[in-house]
């Protein structure tokens, strides 16, 4: 049973609509992005329900579904949204709050999730580009599941897919720096 | 000796697929009496009509049968193509063989056959005792009656004024405007209703074809088409309307207080009023059932502060005679008692209202100065829940069909809400958004996204109090889970329903209607504003629930249709009536009390030639009758004899097969 009570504000709805830069209320819940989305099948909210329960003001099922997570951002459902409405960025708002406020599922697949996306993050920092190598390495020493995917390493490696080193870049710098603001700012906005 | 020519329509494969068109030539061709028969693809089209103009002067033939659709569709056609060729229209007669053989025995050839011979041999048969009729000229009296003085009722006397045409316009309260004038603003515009319905009210007023006769029934209505007579009470309003001018001395002296109509209840008014600021006519009218001087004959206070001495307390009803040609019915809709909805705690509960007291709430003119209150303890609602099909679509409790104008109408409430309380939410249960119309899904899209009105489809359970709260349960079926909405106000979208003196009317007009009390239109798609009685139309709600656009669009077409019907001095009207043979007639009036379109009088006659006696025989009007042949179906003496459908005919058609 869900209560709705109104308190004279949408906090949860105008936050999100704030962060993606899109209006959830055009959502008039037709189901298309449901079939569209390759993942929804895995999701326990497919993405309409989320539209709905952000605007129903449902903060805490919001951010315990692991739908925002499981997203792929591969934008097929914006892509086909009759109200375009940018339901990858509706996700992405859902998920930066949920990290913000510490605030997520407890299964370990959304765990897996996060660390993965730590690491690539951290991966950028460094390198500028990705290290699929060190990558691997680190999420299997993380996620404490070392021969995860092994089986697969020997032929991508003969056709060449992980690089054993990691190219320099020229721009590795810049985007070093872009990384130090982005974290001023976080800290300013503290 | 008859000449018959038969002319077989194939009608592309409709007939042709299912009965063999070329063999039911060969079939007539066997009649003695007939002598041309011929097929074609399409009888109807310009070259099929040409072959029957062209065989009546080859053949000379002196009766036509056509084998084809009904003749609901093609009658008149042909009946033209043999004017054309010289010959008598009523010489034909159409033997329907395809409605009533090749579409209903598709899995039988040889019997769809076997029967479009049939029907053909009865045709002819038939034809062969048809006798020259000629069609009846009525005489028009060019005045049209507008019954009901709502949207419908005022643009309908309007276009017909317009017209330079007559009209007499009756309203049953003591104000012009209807219900429109209760309304706030109109979807999807949000115009304000007043403000574009007033200045219409004043053209009625004031046009000079118009006469305007408020608080005032139709009691009776003889005649027929272009030809009928009413009778209208004009219900004593103890008020002088020549004298007063509207001065409102009275009404703010009189110490009654009645529950106010116009507010739909939620405040009071006296009992000397006006309905509303607006109205037209702008002169109050004493209510008798709640006046002290005319209930027990002490006060009499509006007639001592009334300067011009307006106020006669001894007035009586008074009925009035108006001879006209047309009708138009516009009668309006009522809101239906959500009484039967126990689950919500309808009158238990005071903050549940329906649509039309929210309406009266946030309008500028109304009891709480536009703003939405709660009738329990007068504070402003921050939650509201409106709850759409209360009745509705509900075989249960109310009625089976969609009362229309909800979807819109709430979505329109959402908005007034938001504009009036900035601060609050509508959640709206809905089972279906019907938005079809110019503007109309964008308003609802609009509802949504710029008031943030929360739309859950789902029907309300149960609605229970909580504190101050009232707890309003039903299922999210987006998430398909219970949900529970905190609400300080529930407005119920009831359903629709027509005028409930409507049936009365009907009995008294002589038009039929459904078993919800909705007049019934002559054809469902092509002959929506027309009734089944000629001269009769229908308009706005009365006939079906439909928003003010809709209403004005009928109503308009009422006019154009009315402007028609007196386009020329007289009416042309079909020969095939009924005629009474009076030496025949027993009198025992049988046929006065089957006729559905009371076309049949008495009249009396003397017994013989020379007599002093005199005795009673029937005596029909041919301008009513219909000619639907129930007075002959009646008659034990056989003395009624339908035109086109006589004895010898009928008998021919038997002895045929």
């Amino acid at each position: 049973m869900i209560t709705l009570s109104y308190k004279g504000k949408n906090t949860f709805l105008e936050a999100v609509n704030e962060k993606s830069g899109s209006d959830v209320l055009e959502c008039y819940q037709c189901g298309k992005c449901v079939s569209t989305c390759p993942v929804s099948n895995f999701m326990d909210f497919p993405p309409r329900e989320i539209m709905q329960m952000i605007k129903l003001e449902l903060k805490e099922e919001c951010q315990m579904a692991n739908s925002t997570w499981f997203c792929l951002t591969c934008s097929a459902c914006s892509g086909r949204c009759p109200r375009e409405i940018n339901i990858p960025a509706v996700m992405e708002a859902v998920r930066h709050m949920a990290i913000e406020e510490n605030f997520h599922p407890d299964s370990k697949q959304v765990k897996n999730i996060r660390k993965f996306h730590e690491i690539f993050l951290d991966m950028i920092r460094r390198y500028g580009r990705n290290y699929e190598l060190r990558m691997m390495a680190e999420f299997n020493i993380r996620t404490r599941n070392l021969f995860k995917d092994m089986h697969l390493a020997p032929k991508a490696l003969l056709k060449g897919k992980i690089p054993l080193g990691v190219k320099s870049m020229k721009s590795a710098k810049a985007i070093k720096k872009m990384y130090e603001m982005a974290d001023k700012l976080e800290q300013q906005s503290k | 000796m008859a000449r018959v020519g038969v002319f077989v329509c194939f009608c592309g494969a409709n007939i042709a697929d299912f009965v063999d068109v070329p063999t039911v030539v060969e079939e007539a061709k066997k009649i003695r009496e007939v002598k041309f028969a011929v097929d074609y693809k399409y009888m109807c089209s310009d070259p099929g009509q040409q072959m029957i103009r062209d065989a009546i002067v080859q053949y000379r033939l002196t009766s036509i049968v056509v084998a084809a659709c009904s003749p609901r569709m093609h009658e008149k056609t042909f009946r033209k193509a043999l004017s054309d060729a010289g010959m008598n229209p009523y010489l034909l007669e159409v033997a329907n063989i395809r409605e009533h053989s090749s579409w209903v025995h598709q899995k039988d050839k040889k019997a769809a056959t076997d029967k479009a011979g049939d029907l053909v041999r009865m045709a002819v048969a038939k034809s062969i005792a048809n006798e020259q009729l000629h069609e009846i000229s009525v005489p028009v009296t060019k005045r049209a009656l507008v019954i009901g003085g709502g949207i419908a009722g005022i643009q309908a006397a309007l276009d017909i004024a317009d017209a330079r045409i007559p009209v007499t316009l009756v309203e049953r309260s003591p104000s012009i405007g209807g219900r429109m004038a209760q309304l706030d603003e109109t979807f999807p515009t949000l115009d304000c209703s007043q403000c574009i319905l007033t200045p219409k009210m004043v053209d009625v007023a004031s046009h000079p074809f118009i006469e305007l006769i408020p608080y005032s029934e139709v009691i009776e209505l003889d005649g027929y088409v272009g030809n009928y007579k009413a009778k209208i009470r004009k219900k004593a309003s103890y008020v002088n309307f020549k004298s007063c001018t509207g001065c409102g001395a009275c009404w703010q002296k009189c110490p009654v207080k009645v529950p106010n109509e116009y507010n739909m209840g939620i405040d009071t008014r006296k009992a000397i009023y006006t309905p509303f600021p607006q109205a037209v006519p702008n002169k109050p009218v004493i209510d008798a059932k709640h006046c002290t001087m005319l209930l027990k004959g002490k006060c009499g206070i509006c007639a001592k502060f009334c300067e011009k001495g307006a106020i006669d307390f001894k007035m009586t009803d008074e009925v009035i005679e108006r001879e006209i040609g047309a009708v138009v019915v516009a009668t309006g809709y009522d809101l239906w008692d959500a009484t039967p909805y126990e689950e919500y705690g309808v009158g238990r509960y005071k903050d549940i209202i329906n649509s039309l007291e929210f309406e009266r709430m946030v309008s500028a003119n109304g009891p709480t100065g536009g703003l939405p209150v709660r009738p329990s303890d007068g504070k402003v609602p921050k939650t509201v829940v409106f709850i759409k099909c209360v009745g509705s679509r509900d075989k249960a409790k109310g009625i089976e069909f969609c009362s229309k104008i909800c979807c819109m109408y709430t979505a329109k409430h959402a908005i007034l809400l938001h504009h009036k309380v900035h601060d609050s939410r509508a959640y709206i249960f809905y089972m279906d958004i019907r938005a079809a119309g110019k503007g109309y899904e964008e308003f609802v899209n609009r509802a949504q996204v710029e008031t943030g009105a929360v739309y859950l489809r789902g029907r309300v359970s149960k609605i229970y109090q909580k504190g101050e709260k009232l707890m309003v349960r039903g299922e999210d079926g987006q998430l398909g889970q219970e949900v529970e909405v905190e609400a300080d106000l529930v407005v119920l979208a009831t359903a629709i329903i027509p005028d409930k003196e409507n049936p009365a009317l009907a009995r008294l007009l002589g038009i039929s209607y459904d078993k919800y009390g909705y007049l019934s239109e002559a054809h469902p798609k092509l002959r929506p504003v027309e009734t089944a009685k000629a001269g009769i139309f229908l308009a706005g709600c009365t006939q079906a629930p439909k928003d003010i656009p809709e209403t004005v669009a009928q109503a308009s077409a009422c006019a154009a249709k009315v402007c028609g019907l007196f386009a020329g001095d007289t009416i042309k009207k079909d020969p095939m009536v009924s005629t009474v043979n009076k030496d025949f007639c027993s009198g025992c009036q049988n046929c006065v009390k089957v006729c559905p379109y009371q076309a049949i009088v008495t009249e009396d006659i003397p017994l013989g030639h020379g007599a002093k006696e005199m005795r009673t025989v029937a005596k029909i009007n041919e301008g009513v009758c219909q000619g639907c042949g129930s007075c002959v179906a009646i008659c034990r003496s056989m003395a009624i004899n339908l035109a086109g459908f006589t004895d010898p005919q009928i008998i021919n058609e038997i002895v045929a097969i």
